[in-house]
């Protein structure tokens, strides 16, 4: 029968049909598995391997507490809980729940939040503990999800605002040592390069994961003592209110080593509450970002160029007029100025008479009447290369400025100019300049660049001090005992009684005229004082006080002293400084 | 012209029945065994995708176990089948066919009543929602019917020799055929399982002896509708367009997505592949990773070797079927076991093909391998079918003695019995 010769045919085609197929297949599929793997190994790893970014923690930063580092600022693990609305199964389940757990950190329409049409990310709260974030995470709620975050925390709420600065929600320091040491505070962010699932969950399939840790931030330990600190701006804000003075700045130093003790600036602000304020100029470091005339302070220093050179000494006279002729313009001494005649440079230091200063200035240049050349030079080479005004002091903190010495070379540098930086004006400088140039003036003749690192806490929490600063000597140390004994006795024979018996201080007050709309005002000043206290055998704190603003005509003797005095009468005890009959 | 209550024919004088070929079980048990471990390897990544994705709440062996309990109730339908006398199968082919028909036509009812029971995606309606049980896909149904009644109807044909005959035959299998495809392609638009039951038909009337002649006009209307149906549809077009654009298309258009991760995963097993578990592919990059896609995810982890050894498995396994056509006398089971053939060959040529980007993507389960319920379980019974007919075989020394139709049809000549041809 026909159909029965065909059988054997129809099945074979079948089979040939069959055969050729699978043929192609195992041909193609050596194409693609064998010749083509490298190509689609090459598109595999574009889309499976990413690499993920392991945070580092950032180093927390620690005050002085005597000896023991204590925290200022420490990190807070928070979370943000978000929303898938798509896979969200009870949404007033979630709604109870957050409401209830979250409080105030959840947003007030999540019911619109969590139906939201075609969303797949709904953030419902944020800043959760740890502990809220638990509880949430205990309902097993469908649907939902947490980001953790880790934002700064400040125990000792603001103080030290201004040194400490802050970290923005980017994660990068601002102003302070946040961002004055941000990279070694931010440590180095590991990396994870790892093949992952499509919702970039890494797998631990295969060899091609690389993991490279974070190293995290260094932990720093400031120089500032807490303690200091504390007391200072409570002083400094007490004194201010009281005279009603807008604005002030303290700076507490150690003159042995050239570290900062303290640092207080005058309104200040909450560091964990940054993003609040409105006014920047908040978040500015007066000590170190606002170079100012320094007024009489400076005859500390005009008076130890003259001493260091050799032209004068605290006995050596002058005529005083009241006033002296440079170049055709007469400078005036301060109102008030009794002590007319021939006097020596002691009175008029107690005194503070601008024309013994310019004496001094004039006497650099020889025995001439003019502020010559040489007697510029000189001053210029104490000034801004031994006592360092007008340069960055390269502390480990932003912002800051260094201020302006126009030297002799420049057209500005004339006579006129260099007769005024004798008594502390037609220049520009920081208080931290001050601080530390007087520093080497009262602690025989060693100048420190001035710190506010002491050193870092290990991740076992073990302190480790820093490597103490070699000073530079650029004066004679009898030139520096000379001055500290001026110092002593204007402060001592001028405001006597005001000090703790049995201790060693000195200071000189400076009042300067602000300048507003191009002229020296009287009623805008700035009251500062400047001194040191310890033992006659040792310097152990330099104290500089300024306090200013507009509509303020506050002298440094009425304005500033008194905190020092407040500061310094303190500290003697807490530094447990023994007194001397 | 259509007459459902099957073609009643005398039958041919039967065969005595004997050992049936177990290597058939050998096979499938290999096969689904393959799947099962992949769907284990892979199965906790999928839920956990799942997870994410949709909010569902499945555990990690869930689809295992699913993919067991789907292996087990297939089993069933292997040995339901197995024992069921296929003559009762072609007494009630017509039935059959009417039960496939009815319930393609209950599911378009449902989709227009809006009825729960139909289970919809992107506007088509392919599976019975049964609630616990699971779904049921009635086109599977439709297509065991068909089978068994073209077997009976063409088989019917053949023995009076008019299987060529447009008017008596082809017409009808046209007018049937076509009533299929209405409801799979236009209604359910699911176009990779109209192809699958088209191949099955073809393959069938291949078998039947149909003219060369006529078989190339029928192929070419075949090619001429299915390029109507592909054009019609934009997503259709789309996936043709991808295919066009071959191994170099970009994972990152939409379309092309699936059939290139499909190559990634295959192209990333080399030789030996990645090793079970190790799929990176199925934690979510490539779509369908355990469904349609199985295989690809198996050329990730057992290399070129391995899905070679799968495709050897299946040509066995298939050429097995068809030596068991080959010795079955009468028409209507060679029939049978050809549909089978053709169902269970066009499911993993028109699956393999789209993984391997030879053809588009048709979303057609790999069987005994992909996860999934009512396809394997009808493809498993027509192997259970099969299974049954191998104990009915013959081995007559040769066709040439075809003459004289009883002198096959019975044991005692030579090595009738079918064991005793083993290892020959």
């Amino acid at each position: 029968m026909k159909l029965e010769l065909l059988k054997g045919s129809r099945s074979r085609v079948l089979a040939g049909c069959l055969l050729a197929v699978a043929a192609l297949f195992v041909v193609r599929l050596f194409y693609i598995q064998i010749i083509q793997h490298d190509y689609y190994q090459q598109l595999a790893d574009s889309e499976q391997i990413k690499r993920l970014t392991i945070p580092a923690q950032r180093g927390m930063i620690y005050a002085l507490n005597g000896n023991q580092p204590v925290p200022l600022v420490m990190n807070e693990t928070v979370y943000t809980l978000f929303a898938d609305p798509a896979t969200v199964k009870d949404v007033q389940g979630i709604i109870n729940t957050v409401e209830s757990v979250a409080g105030g950190n959840a947003r007030s329409n999540l019911d619109k939040l969590l139906t939201t049409p075609n969303s797949r990310y709904q953030i419902l709260a944020t800043k959760l503990t740890t502990a809220q974030a638990e509880a949430i995470k205990k309902k097993g709620l469908a649907g939902i999800g947490f980001q953790q975050e880790s934002q700064r925390v400040y125990p000792e709420g603001s103080l030290a605002a201004q040194t400490l600065g802050f970290v923005d929600a980017d994660g990068n320091g601002e102003y302070g040592i946040e961002q004055g040491m941000d990279s070694a505070l931010k440590g180095k962010d590991g990396m994870l390069q790892s093949v992952t699932d499509i919702a970039s969950v890494p797998l631990t399939i295969g060899s091609r994961n690389v993991k490279k840790p974070a190293q995290n931030g260094e932990n720093v330990v400031l120089t500032i003592d807490r303690n200091i600190q504390s007391y200072v701006e409570d002083a400094l804000s007490r004194q201010l209110q009281k005279i009603g003075a807008p604005d002030g700045s303290v700076i507490v130093m150690n003159p042995q080593n050239g570290q900062v003790m303290a640092m207080a600036n005058y309104p200040s602000y909450d560091p964990s509450t940054f993003n609040t304020v409105t006014d920047a100029s908040l978040f500015n470091n007066n000590v170190i970002s606002l170079p100012y005339e320094p007024g009489s302070d400076i005859k500390t220093f005009t008076m130890a160029t003259g001493v260091d050179t050799g032209v004068v000494n605290a006995q050596s006279t002058y005529n005083n007029t009241g006033v002296i002729n440079v170049d055709g313009i007469d400078i005036h001494n301060a109102p008030g100025d009794t002590q007319f005649g021939n006097i020596t440079l002691q009175t008029a230091m107690n005194w503070s008479l601008n024309t013994g200063y310019v004496t001094v200035a004039e006497r650099l240049g020889g025995a001439g009447q003019d502020i010559n050349l040489k007697a510029r030079q000189t001053m210029y080479d104490y000034f801004y290369n031994r006592f360092r005004l007008g340069q960055l002091t390269g502390i480990q903190l932003a912002g800051e400025l260094p201020g302006i010495i126009i030297p002799p070379s420049d057209p500005d540098g004339n006579a006129v100019r260099y007769s005024n930086m004798a008594f502390g004006q037609g220049l520009d400088v920081t208080m931290l300049q001050v601080a530390s140039g007087f520093s080497s003036l009262v602690n025989g003749g060693k100048y420190y660049k001035p710190s506010i690192v002491a050193g870092s806490v290990d991740d076992y929490g073990n302190y480790h001090a820093a490597k103490p600063t070699t000073p530079t000597t650029y004066i004679k140390s009898s030139t520096a005992d000379q001055i500290r004994e001026m110092t002593h006795v204007a402060r001592s024979s001028v405001f006597p009684g005001i000090d703790k018996s049995g201790y060693y201080m000195g200071g000189k007050t400076g009042t300067s005229q602000a300048i507003v709309n191009g002229k020296y005002s009287d009623t805008d000043t700035i009251a500062t004082y400047l001194g040191y206290g310890g033992s006659q055998a040792e310097t152990k704190y330099v104290i500089m006080v300024r306090v200013s603003g507009p509509k303020f005509g506050g002298s440094g003797a009425a304005a500033a002293m008194p905190v020092f005095t407040d500061i310094s009468n303190w500290l003697v005890r807490y530094l447990n400084i023994p007194p001397q009959e | 012209m259509i007459s459902f209550g099957g073609p009643r024919l005398d039958e041919p004088a039967a065969t005595r029945r004997h050992r049936p070929d177990y290597i058939l079980i050998v096979y499938v048990l290999i096969l689904m065994a393959l799947g099962a471990i992949t769907i284990f390897a892979v199965g906790p990544q999928h839920a956990n995708l799942l997870n994410n994705a949709i909010g569902s709440n499945y555990s990690n062996d869930y689809f295992f176990i699913k993919q067991i309990t789907s292996l087990g109730l297939s089993l069933v339908a292997f040995v339901v089948a197995a024992i069921i006398p296929y003559k009762l199968f072609l007494r009630y082919s017509g039935t059959l066919l009417v039960i496939g028909l009815a319930a393609c036509l209950l599911l378009f009812l449902a989709q227009l009543g809006h009825l729960g029971i139909a289970q919809c995606t992107l506007g088509a309606c392919r599976w019975f929602n049964l609630g616990p049980l699971g779904s049921l896909q009635p086109a599977e149904i439709l297509k065991f019917g068909l089978l068994v009644y073209l077997a009976a109807f063409l088989g019917a044909k053949m023995q009076k020799d008019n299987v060529s005959d447009v008017k008596q035959t082809l017409l009808p299998v046209a007018w049937v055929t076509g009533l299929g495809l209405l409801f799979l392609a236009v209604i359910q638009k699911d176009l990779g399982t109209a192809i699958s039951m088209t191949l099955i038909v073809l393959v069938m009337l291949v078998v039947s002896g149909v003219r060369w002649r006529i078989l190339g006009i029928v192929l070419g209307a075949g090619l001429l509708l299915g390029l109507v149906f592909i054009v019609s549809e934009p997503h259709r077009l789309q996936r043709v367009e991808t295919y066009l654009q071959g191994d170099k298309a970009s994972t990152s258009s939409a379309s092309n997505y699936q059939s290139q991760n499909a190559k990634i995963a295959l192209g990333t097993g080399w030789w030996l592949g990645l090793g079970v578990g190790n799929s990176i592919q199925a934690t979510g990059y490539l779509p369908e990773a355990i469904n349609d896609s199985v295989f690809a995810i198996m050329g990730e982890m057992f290399g070129f070797v391995g899905v070679s050894l799968i495709i050897v498995l299946f040509v066995a396994l298939l050429m097995r079927i068809l030596r068991i056509m080959d010795h079955l006398v009468d028409q209507r089971l060679k029939l049978l076991a050809a549909g089978v053939f053709g169902w269970f060959g066009a499911h993993v040529i028109l699956n393999i093909a789209a993984m391997i980007g030879v053809i588009p993507l048709t979303g057609i389960t790999l069987p005994l391998l992909s996860f999934g319920g009512t396809s394997m379980l009808f493809i498993t019974a027509g192997i259970g079918l099969v299974f049954q007919l191998s104990g009915y075989t013959t081995y007559s020394p040769s066709v040439k003695e075809a003459t004289n139709e009883d002198s096959h049809s019975r044991r005692g000549i030579g090595r009738t019995r079918y064991a005793s041809r083993r290892g020959a």
